[in-house]
């Protein structure tokens, strides 16, 4: 018995000694590290440091396709023409001012002197010239924007100063566009330019930050342009930083690692976690994304070909307003956004006011009453199982609903919808399925009802996807122009009269007009704008501004990253020291461990001869 | 015994004659020469049907590469086609295959949909990093497991043994996306102690051992987390195979002997104990390049795993057929290696 204990006790400190070596094997890995942290922390001030998710696709201007690449783009060259931080309105860029002719089609832009790019050459009407020409000339980058690259029928820079731009007809998209003005002195040079991914730092542009260092899904490394027309930012670098799970985010911020999170919107639960913490400040911001219903109005192609397996009744548009009329969008935002969001009406959402359409007095509220009515009316009656039939009774009101299995909130969302539609005496069986299965679904019009949404640009060419022109030629569902298969001709109409309207006023008249007639006939209904939900270490950053000016966001601004470009950081010194500290702490307890380790080792080492 | 959750999988570990098709009926040839052949034989056997599996079980899953690559702007029916052309995908299925046979033969494995650059550049970007981390965490849970399941075997029943088992079967069975949170929160969040995610810092000075000492600090808890949730098998295939040498008589004579305690284990009990934790190595050895996918989520690890990870949303075939064969080939590998160290390690197949 007592041999046994002896055993025990000698296998357990010969246990401790393992962890003692273990420990010091790990406390020197990491004590100079902790040395050098404490050195480099101190410059952190000077860095505005953002958490991303999204690693670089492409730098080409013309072919960048994730939200990093243009945020990258957008700091490293300007555009002709700005939108607002205020209200998405337009403000001089590259242009200090622009005129259209009188028959709309010419634009003349006047190029400002007090610009230039980073390797010291003056940005010129050249430089806007050759960046537009590729546009025409190049056959690969005129299909890859051909909705407007097609209306330009020539660009000219009459002098170092003055750009014209002449459309084959009138068209509102030549201030709007997004294209970041290139220096013709280096993409002359290349061979395709269609081809030349553009991805090696450093960029030559003229923008408020240049892009100097990449290393793949690490970081992305900017230094402010000292020269820039506009102001020199105030925060000497700006790096994107990596990581690929929002916890690790939110993480990130709490420990000071990063100081603004939010792209892709944290979910309510980080963003109340994050709410009540000193030195930091959330915000939830409006949002240019909405979550819809596309319900299936009867697939068919352009010639009127029939082709999928929607359901009949939904190409009543009774029915559809009655589903509509039976959904309560407040409480789908309280419930399953937490209150983060607002009622969908339009495609169009609230944070661009002047484009957006509130409803009227042609809100639609729920009321299961009315649901019910307007159904009783139709002709669709009740059966015996309460589930109503089709008015020559010949198929059940038996929907299936299509939720995306990568989005929770589609899944209690479909949760509400069934209990309300039930009440309409509609069945409705929802199946949870992978994106790319799903997709290829609604495109083959084999679906009655599917979730689906969308960010939306301050131009709504979405617009464009609910015309008959964008339904499909073919039944085979490769033609994926088109939303839900809505085609209306007064629709189009207002489409064709909006895209050649120059006055702003009297195409966001057009535009809502439009929205109007897709709430009318509700082929997708809009449940709601959800809010983007942002932090950022206010420790650091005193202020930043978001766009628009009222309830706008950080994250995700729109052509020029104004937040970026405007962050001013606090009076320096109290922050540096508190980075100071966290490695001093950790240094300490590195060696803390390291010396106890090595300690408890050394001595096991002396005594081992007696206790053997 | 189950394979690490957190590596793709890998063949079930069940023994070192399990190596593809039966290469023993070959006649002719000394012992080894037919060994060798009949594993060789299997292996390219294995490897072709996984190369034609992986250009058609990938576009069995539906969906359109497009509708990735197009994200939440609108294309129009014409830059579709030219995209659909330009990527190949407008041809028939058998003539894409056709066109991926001649480019894998010739070294071309495609280029990526999603990041628009060769699939090999892709794929040697990330290996480094991944086998940074999976090697790290392989060879520190070979050694942790050995020392601790041998130790747990020797003095089996004891209240030490059942502490070890414990918590080595506790963190096996943890979520490694939990156990990973976990670690975060503690010691990145709360201590400070270490970066919360990715391998480089930006803002580091140049020179080789700053740089080697950021990444060093970056793998540290990656590295453990990933050891805490692997190492439990080692654990407990050194502590059986120690529980089946305990009872025999050599090691009695080895103590007749005079030997200490500790010497008749280390000398006597282990390398003949040692032998079953060859297999388990080589098989994760395979698994290594696929790397820890969850792992590397967590821990923004800039690795394979989680390329693959994303290009399975994406529908990114050629990356995805790519790194399906690269991932195959190494696990046929090793396991070939193990067969092949088997004949040198245990006389016993020698007979077979």
């Amino acid at each position: 018995m007592e041999a046994r204990t002896r055993a025990i006790m000698h296998t357990t400190r010969r246990g401790w000694r393992g962890l003692a070596t273990m420990l010091a094997a790990v406390a020197v890995a990491l004590a100079p590290t902790a040395g050098a942290s404490a050195e480099t922390h101190k410059k952190e001030s000077d860095t505005l440091v953002i958490a991303r998710g999204q690693s670089i696709d492409s730098l080409n201007p013309y072919f960048a396709r994730n939200v990093i690449d243009f945020e990258t783009l957008e700091l490293s060259y300007e555009t002709l023409v700005r939108l607002s931080a205020k209200d998405y309105s337009y403000v001089p860029g590259l242009a200090t001012k622009w005129e259209t002719s009188a028959d709309g089609r010419a634009w003349t832009f006047t190029i400002r002197k007090n610009s230039k790019w980073s390797d010291g050459k003056p940005v010129t009407a050249h430089d806007a010239a050759f960046t537009y020409q590729l546009l025409i000339d190049n056959e690969d980058i005129h299909t890859r924007h051909v909705d407007f690259a097609s209306k330009l029928e020539s660009v000219e820079a009459t002098d170092d100063h003055t750009l014209v731009i002449t459309t084959k007809e009138p068209t509102p998209l030549v201030p709007s566009r997004y294209l970041p003005i290139i220096p013709k002195h280096i993409w002359e040079k290349v061979d395709n330019p269609a081809e030349h991914e553009n991805n090696d730092p450093p960029l030559v542009g003229s923008g408020p930050y240049q892009m100097v260092e990449h290393v793949t899904e690490q970081f992305i490394r900017f230094k402010a342009n000292k020269n820039y027309w506009d102001g020199k930012p105030e925060f000497d670098e700006l790096v994107f930083r990596y990581y690929s799970s929002p916890d690790a985010e939110v993480a990130a911020l709490e420990s000071g690692e990063v100081d603004v999170v939010g792209y892709g919107s944290l979910t309510p639960a980080q963003f109340k976690s994050l709410k009540g913490q000193d030195g930091i400040t959330a915000n939830a911001a409006q949002n240019r994304r909405f979550v819809s219903l596309v319900l299936n109005p009867g697939a068919r192609t352009k010639d009127g070909k029939r082709f999928g397996d929607g359901h009949p009744a939904l190409r009543d548009v009774k029915v559809r307003q009655a589903l509509h009329t039976a959904i309560d969008k407040s409480q789908l935002v309280d419930r399953v956004l937490d209150g983060y969001g607002d009622p969908g009406v339009g495609p169009v959402p609230k944070i661009f006011e002047t484009l957006h359409w509130d409803g009227g007095d042609e809100l639609i509220t729920f009321n299961l009453e009315a649901a019910n009515k307007i159904l009783d009316d139709a002709g669709y009656e009740r059966g015996k199982d309460g589930i109503r039939t089709m008015p020559n009774g010949s198929k059940p009101l038996k929907f299936r609903l299509y939720a995306h299995s990568d989005n929770p909130a589609y899944a209690s969302i479909a949760k509400f919808l069934e209990g309300w539609w039930k009440d309409l005496g509609i069945e409705v069986q929802t199946e949870s399925i992978e994106q790319g299965p799903l997709n290829d679904k609604n495109y083959l019009g084999e679906y009655d009802i599917s979730f689906s949404g969308w960010g939306i640009s301050p131009d709504p060419d979405f617009l464009a996807m609910h015309t008959c022109a964008a339904l499909p030629g073919v039944t085979d569902g490769t033609e994926r122009a088109h939303e839900t298969f809505y085609c209306n001709p007064d629709y189009d109409k207002l489409q064709d009269q909006q895209t050649q309207e120059t006055d702003e006023a009297e195409r966001a008249k057009l535009i809502k007009e439009q929205q109007r007639i897709l709430y009318r006939d509700s082929p997708q209904i809009y449940l709601y704008y959800q809010n983007q939900l942002e932090a950022y270490n206010s420790a650091k950053i005193e202020s930043m501004a978001v766009q628009p000016a009222d309830g706008g966001l950080i994250t995700g601004q729109s052509n020029f990253l104004w937040a970026y470009h405007s962050a001013r950081p606090v009076g320096s010194g109290a922050d540096s020291e508190g980075g100071g500290s966290g490695a001093l702490i950790a240094g300490i307890v590195v060696a803390l461990l390291a010396a106890g380790a090595v300690g408890f080792y050394v001595m096991r080492r002396r005594t081992a001869g007696e206790r053997e | 015994m189950a394979s690490d959750p957190s590596l793709l999988a890998g063949p079930s570990p069940d023994g070192p004659a399990s190596g593809g098709l039966s290469g023993e009926k070959t006649a002719g040839g000394s012992g080894f020469g037919r060994y060798l052949r009949g594993r060789l034989t299997g292996s390219v056997a294995s490897l072709v049907l996984v190369y034609l599996s992986s250009f058609f079980i990938f576009r069995v899953l539906g969906g359109d590469p497009l509708q990735a690559i197009a994200k939440d702007r609108r294309m129009t029916p014409e830059e579709r086609a030219a995209l659909r052309e330009q990527l190949g995908l407008d041809q028939p299925l058998l003539a894409q295959f056709g066109k991926y046979t001649a480019d894998v033969f010739s070294g071309n494995f495609g280029t990526s949909y999603q990041y628009r650059r060769p699939v090999m550049e892709l794929v040697l970007e990330r290996l480094s990093a991944t086998v940074l981390l999976t090697g790290t965490a392989l060879v520190l849970s070979v050694a942790v497991g050995l020392w601790v399941g041998a130790r747990a075997g020797w003095r089996h029943g004891s209240r030490l043994d059942r502490a070890h088992v414990g918590v080595s079967l506790t963190l096996w069975s943890a979520p490694t996306f939990w156990l990973g949170m976990i670690v975060i929160m503690i010691f990145a969040r709360q201590f400070g102690l270490f970066p919360v995610g990715g391998m480089v810092s930006h803002n580091v000075g140049p020179g080789l051992l700053a740089e080697t000492l950021d990444v060093a600090h970056h793998l540290v808890l990656p590295a453990i987390t990933m050891t805490a949730v692997i190492y439990a098998q080692y654990v407990l295939v050194m502590r059986s195979s120690i529980l089946d040498e305990i009872g025999h008589d050599y090691l009695t004579t080895a103590r007749a002997k005079g030997l200490r305690d500790d010497l008749v284990r280390r000398r006597h009990a282990i390398p003949n104990a040692l032998l079953p934790t060859v297999t388990l190595v080589f098989l994760q050895l395979g698994g290594v390049i696929s790397g820890a996918i969850v792992t590397e989520t967590i821990f923004s690890w800039p690795g394979l795993g989680r390329m693959v990870f994303e290009s399975i949303g994406f529908r990114d075939f050629p990356v995805l057929q790519t790194t399906f064969v690269l991932f195959s080939a190494a696990v046929i590998v090793a396991n070939m290696c193990a067969d092949i160290a088997y004949w040198f390690l245990d006389p016993r197949v020698r007979k077979a």
